[in-house]
């Protein structure tokens, strides 16, 4: 073996360790400087009563205890749960049902039309599409109740009534995020063993037996994992609030990271912000730890 | 790759084909919903498009006309005649994607290869703990980040969001993937021949790992380019911001008053991703659904 001109000193393993540690430098710098130090120093920032204005102070629990007298946090919280049910459940369920019916016998051709034509909508910027859809949901002018106002449905409120503002979000976030559900659902569907399916119709299985005995617990790995994934994004739904709504009306629509992002950077309420960020991210541990788990154990039981 | 395609798919039902061929109203019926969901999907984009085209007067037309009925160019020339500074906006948002991008294919593929194919002290551990940082949401280190930026002086300037973009733990973790199925043989023969590891990286590894490249590329190229938080609390001139700012700043500026307008600068915003997604559909798909089915 030929000496290395770059290290001629080092034992081959040395080298080898030596290349290895070069090959993540650019990495870990990376990691350090931007996720690393950051998560600590966000910590050490939530104890301290933290403001650019003011300077900082060091108050200890103070801030986490601010939360519970917070009453605008706790309303930010029962949107983005409500926000995260709805969304969740719309986007998977809509989503399997998609994947079920492109996994019948369909031309291979209609199936990649569908399939190409249910994704694009997860490759298009949250911004693009509340701000097309923000001319959608207009009241007097908007498409939407037009063809609501055809079938009989008087002019709906979208973006002004609390309630019906929390159901635009959450339509919008289905038609765009549910593609990617869909598109997961597929693959598990197509990964299933045919042999399961022939057998049980040997054994007289109808369809809806064969839908709810075989494909739904052999395809429960997948659900989960799909349920962890949506619950995990919808819980830091962010982007497509500040554009449609701004939180409005009142505070009806506005999420927890929205309501983070106005503490740190409108009132650079930094301590209390960073506070608040921590618990979202104990709430995002826990669900992570849970699929971490219980994907584990079902891999196990195969 | 057709035959592998057309054999996986719908084989939960090969068993029913062979006795019957006829159309059932099952089929009918997936095909009604699957027709009528594909049309809800298409609407607000060919609303989009067709009201880009449109005469500014006429852009709250009911009922909506779904087909372009004119072809009003000067829409899409207006965003670049406004006072919005369309084409910074456009080249802002180009340059940060394109930096991240390179920046992340290379950082990815260095670290990936050295985490499947290299052997050192604290390796495992090492590559357990960037991958933990995936459970971190980017809220959670966004104070601190902004503050070390501030005192860098970086604020209103593309590198506070190009610096922490140039790596990505989800990046190493699907390079590793990539690395580590490559056959050993490769990189047996390439030693006897007397290549180093560096070597073995840029000439062997390296070369064969387009798909994988392409795939991670693509991906943070689409993720880049529809960003918002970070552009949003980094860049605050006119002149600086990305595309996705713009835009929404375009809709709150002119208002309801123009949507012929903000609909033609959001058809060449969503242009890139929509070319992209023809050319590396098969790519993009793949590549999430894998990554979706493993966790």
């Amino acid at each position: 073996m030929r000496q290395s001109r770059l290290l001629p000193d080092m034992t081959p393993r040395h080298r080898e360790a030596f290349v290895g540690y070069l090959f993540i430098l650019p990495t870990y710098i990376g990691f350090i400087i931007f996720i690393l130090y950051p998560l600590i120093e966000s910590m050490r920032i939530s104890f301290h009563d933290f403001s650019l204005l003011r300077g900082s102070v060091f108050i200890g629990l103070d801030n986490y205890a601010q939360m519970f007298a917070d009453p605008r946090l706790r309303i930010t919280y029962v949107n983005t749960i409500i926000f995260t049910l709805f969304a969740v459940f719309f986007n998977a369920g809509i989503g399997l049902i998609l994947a079920v019916m492109l996994n019948r016998r369909l031309p291979i051709l209609m199936r990649n039309l569908y399939r190409s034509i249910f994704f694009f909508p997860v490759l298009i910027a949250h911004t693009y599409i509340a701000v097309i859809w923000r001319f959608l949901y207009q009241q007097d002018t908007g498409v939407i109740n037009y063809y609501l106002g055809i079938l009989g449905i008087e002019a709906i409120p979208w973006l002004s009534n609390a309630a019906w503002a929390m159901a635009a979000i959450i339509i919008l976030d289905v038609w765009k995020n549910t593609g990617f559900a869909m598109l997961v659902f597929l693959a598990g569907l197509q990964s299933i063993p045919n042999e399961y399916y022939e057998a049980a119709q040997l054994d007289g299985a109808n369809e809806r037996q064969l839908f709810f005995r075989i494909t739904i617990p052999l395809l429960s790995p997948t659900i989960f994992f799909i349920l962890v994934i949506f619950m995990i994004g919808a819980l830091q739904v962010f982007d497509t609030i500040i554009v449609l709504t701004a939180g409005g009306p009142g505070d009806a629509t506005r999420s927890v990271v929205l309501y983070i992002y106005e503490i740190a950077f409108r009132t650079f309420n930094m301590g209390y912000a960073a506070a608040v960020s921590m618990t979202l991210f104990a709430i995002i541990l826990v669900l992570t730890a849970l699929q971490f788990w219980i994907s584990r154990r079902w891999v196990h039981y195969e | 790759m057709a035959t592998i395609e057309s054999a996986a798919p719908g084989q939960a039902l090969s068993a029913k084909r062979k006795r019957k061929k006829s159309i059932s109203a099952g089929d009918i019926f997936s095909y009604a919903i699957l027709t009528a969901a594909a049309i809800l999907v298409l609407m607000p984009l060919l609303w989009m498009f067709s009201t880009s085209l449109r005469p500014t007067s006429e852009s709250f037309q009911l009922p909506p006309a779904w087909l372009p009925t004119e072809f009003r160019l000067e829409n899409y020339l207006a965003p670049f005649e406004s006072s919005v500074p369309f084409v910074d906006l456009f080249i802002n948002s180009m340059r940060i994607t394109v930096a991240v991008t390179l920046g992340q294919l290379i950082s990815c593929s260095l670290a990936g290869y050295a985490f499947a194919r290299l052997r050192f002290p604290g390796r495992d551990l090492l590559f357990l703990l960037l991958l933990a940082s995936l459970m971190v949401p980017g809220q959670v280190t966004i104070i601190p980040i902004f503050l070390l930026m501030r005192d860098l002086g970086l604020i209103d300037n593309p590198l506070a969001i190009i610096l922490p973009g140039l790596i990505s733990a989800f990046g190493v973790f699907l390079m590793r993937q990539f690395f580590k199925q490559m056959p050993q043989e490769l990189f047996d023969a390439a030693r006897v021949d007397g290549a180093g590891h560096i070597r073995s990286f840029m000439q062997i590894a390296l070369p064969l790992a387009g798909p994988a490249m392409a795939t991670l590329g693509i991906i943070t190229f689409n993720a880049t380019w529809n960003a918002y938080f970070l552009p949003l609390i980094f860049l605050n001139s006119w002149h600086k911001m990305t595309l996705p700012q713009g835009i929404a700043l375009l809709t709150g500026y002119m208002g309801s008053g123009n949507p012929s307008v903000v609909m033609a600068a959001v058809t060449m915003a969503i242009l890139p991703v929509l070319i992209v997604f023809l050319i590396a559909q098969r790519w993009i798909i793949e590549a999430l659904t894998r990554s979706g089915l493993k966790g």
